[in-house]
């Protein structure tokens, strides 16, 4: 094959992979902004020809968007801030010390994340209906813990192996607690790593539906992800309001991944091909 | 530090035994709790006749599971999981391997490419759902336009209403959403080959599929070990993208075992019952997940420890 060929193809393969995954956003964002009668028409249009924000005047005005929105944060964080609490020392003790089962526990970790997340709606739903956490947010921050947790511990291997043991040994002669060797000496070295992890937290929890749907009840204190599926759900879909719910409910996740998407991936690729 | 205080340098360097099971516990308990307790009551309740959750049942033995196993509905979610999870691999495995290959290219953009790439993975599944369905839709969605406009067919398809189209949808759909992901991650894998390999292999005048057969896919071995485990699993349970694109339509063509434990539990109310049939999926996902383990796995090359 000539250099020339083997450009062009190449080129092809490029431009097809990115129409493949770009399109369908540039296809929702564009709808989103155009006035009913040209989103449905039967010629669509590649570029919009009007331009409106009525769509998403009805979705913040109209509907309770911002409160399913505030609530998606809420869990997010949340979810974000405890998974990265006891990830970051799971993955200190499996990765930095030694201690005999230590194997059979890493393994015990990441089977628990393959586990099916329908097996556990059912007793979780007992379970925290015993405790009364049925219909707040807590009850989705315990269960995106569980979903995030085991997966981020296993990301943070890779960033913790590249860390020399030896400066965590020449700080504790220093004389520094092993907290505060955690604290002052790895966590600021393995920042990336602990970054993709709180990323990961997040995306977890965001993007969650299943179990939002069934252990949040009233109306307020539901997500993005239902509440846009309730979107879904009516009689007569409003394709308008309908990207209008899509777009918004992409931009904070695009935002954070602008942020550090670069660390995310290399943590995500890190773990698993050490 | 004065050199009397040796001896605790010494104690702090080498950890005693009991600190790493300090650090791993919280999160030992938390997963108890949340998984290991849940998962004890879900074989609990599927020996009961509990109906909607919070009500008492009685006691009544293997009912359910007798119930379960003369079920049809139950062996054609079965069958109907099986040809997901084969359809998913098969499609996955192709696009990621090919987009893997495209993004080791040089070209411009090439960093920014391999980052956002995975964009599909990482927006919500709603949101993966809004989009197909409007893309896909009968009236007015781009695709059947132009299929219709390029004479492919003749009008419009109803992706959603057959069917063996909704589930071949489905699957297109699903696929869509996770190739990047492994794709990346195969992608990390490549870049590990050393390039000397390949070069060695030319001046030995290796084709191009003795390079992949002997160079390739020894060096993906346990990238795809692990792909091959926990993608199949977490790909069998997949619910969300099929349960808000077609509910398990139309008359249940696209009821995998986890919408038809969710419909059971949670539109039937017949929770004993679901809880029965999570059982048995458990069941089977830990068989694979052990044969899978016994028979795949790589030889430790390097004797590290943590590979799984």
């Amino acid at each position: 094959m000539s250099l020339v060929m083997r450009r062009t193809l190449l080129g092809v393969a490029i431009a097809l992979l990115m129409f493949l995954v770009i399109a369908p956003f540039y296809w929702i964002f564009t709808s989103s902004i155009k006035l009913p009668p040209e989103i449905i028409a039967s010629t669509p249009t590649l570029f919009p020809r009007s331009f409106t924000t009525q769509h998403y005047d009805n979705l913040l005005g109209g509907s309770p968007f911002l409160s399913y929105m505030g609530n998606s944060l809420l869990v997010a964080l949340g979810t974000m801030i405890i998974t990265v609490i006891l990830s970051t020392l799971a993955a200190y003790g499996l990765y930095r010390l030694r201690f005999p089962g230590r194997r059979l526990l890493f393994r015990v970790i990441l089977i628990t994340y393959a586990f099916p997340g329908v097996l556990l709606l059912i007793p979780l739903y007992g379970l925290l209906s015993d405790i009364k956490l049925i219909d707040t947010l807590w009850a989705l921050i315990v269960v995106d813990i569980t979903l995030a947790a085991p997966f981020a511990t296993w990301m943070l291997q890779a960033f913790f192996r590249t860390i020399p043991m030896e400066l965590e040994e020449a700080a504790a002669l220093d004389g520094a607690t092993r907290l505060g060797v955690i604290v002052r000496i790895l966590l600021p070295l393995a920042a990336p790593g602990v970054a993709s992890i709180a990323i990961f937290a997040f995306i977890t929890s965001w993007t969650e539906y299943m179990f939002a749907s069934v252990l949040i009840i009233s109306d307020a204190n539901r997500t993005l992800p239902v509440g846009l599926a309730g979107i879904i759900g009516q009689y007569q879909i409003d394709w308008g309001l309908l990207m209008a719910g899509a777009t918004m409910t992409t931009l904070p996740v695009l935002l954070l991944f602008a942020l550090v998407g670069r660390s995310f991936v290399e943590g995500l690729t890190a773990g698993a091909v050490k | 530090m004065s050199a009397a205080t040796q001896p605790k340098r010494r104690h702090s360097i080498g950890a005693p035994r009991w600190l790493g099971y300090a650090f791993v516990l919280p999160l030992m308990l938390w997963l108890a709790a949340t998984i290991l307790v849940p998962l004890a009551q879900s074989v609990l309740l599927s020996f009961q006749n509990v109906r909607i959750i919070g009500t008492p049942g009685e006691f009544v033995g293997f009912a359910n599971y007798t119930r379960l196993f003369e079920s049809e509905r139950f062996w054609e979610a079965f069958g109907r999981s099986l040809i997901w999870v084969l359809g998913n691999a098969v499609l996955q495995t192709i696009l990621a391997f090919a987009t893997a290959l495209i993004l080791k290219q040089r070209f411009p953009g090439q960093k920014v490419a391999r980052i956002w790439i995975i964009l599909s993975w990482i927006v919500p599944t709603v949101v993966v759902v809004v989009i197909w369905r409007w893309l896909l839709s009968a009236s007015g969605g781009i695709v059947n336009y132009a299929l219709v406009a390029l004479g492919i067919t003749a009008e419009p398809i109803g992706f959603f209403s057959s069917g063996d189209s909704a589930f071949a949808s489905v699957i297109a759909i699903n696929s869509w959403r996770w190739f990047p992901f492994q794709a990346v991650i195969l992608l990390a894998a490549l870049q590990r080959i050393p390039a000397e390999l390949y070069e060695a292999a030319s001046v030995d005048g290796a084709s191009t599929t003795q390079k992949f057969l002997n160079i390739t896919l020894p060096g993906l071995q346990s990238v795809l070990f692990v792909m091959g485990l926990i993608g199949t699993l977490m790909s069998f349970n997949v619910f969300d993208v099929i349960w808000l694109l077609t509910a398990g339509g139309p008359s249940a063509a696209t009821t995998t075992l986890p919408v038809l434990i969710y419909d059971t539990g949670f539109r039937q109310f017949r929770l004993s019952q679901a809880a029965a049939i999570s059982v048995v999926t458990g069941v089977f996902l830990l068989v694979f997940a052990l044969v899978f383990m016994r028979f795949a796995a790589p030889p430790s090359d390097d004797g590290e420890e943590e590979r799984i």
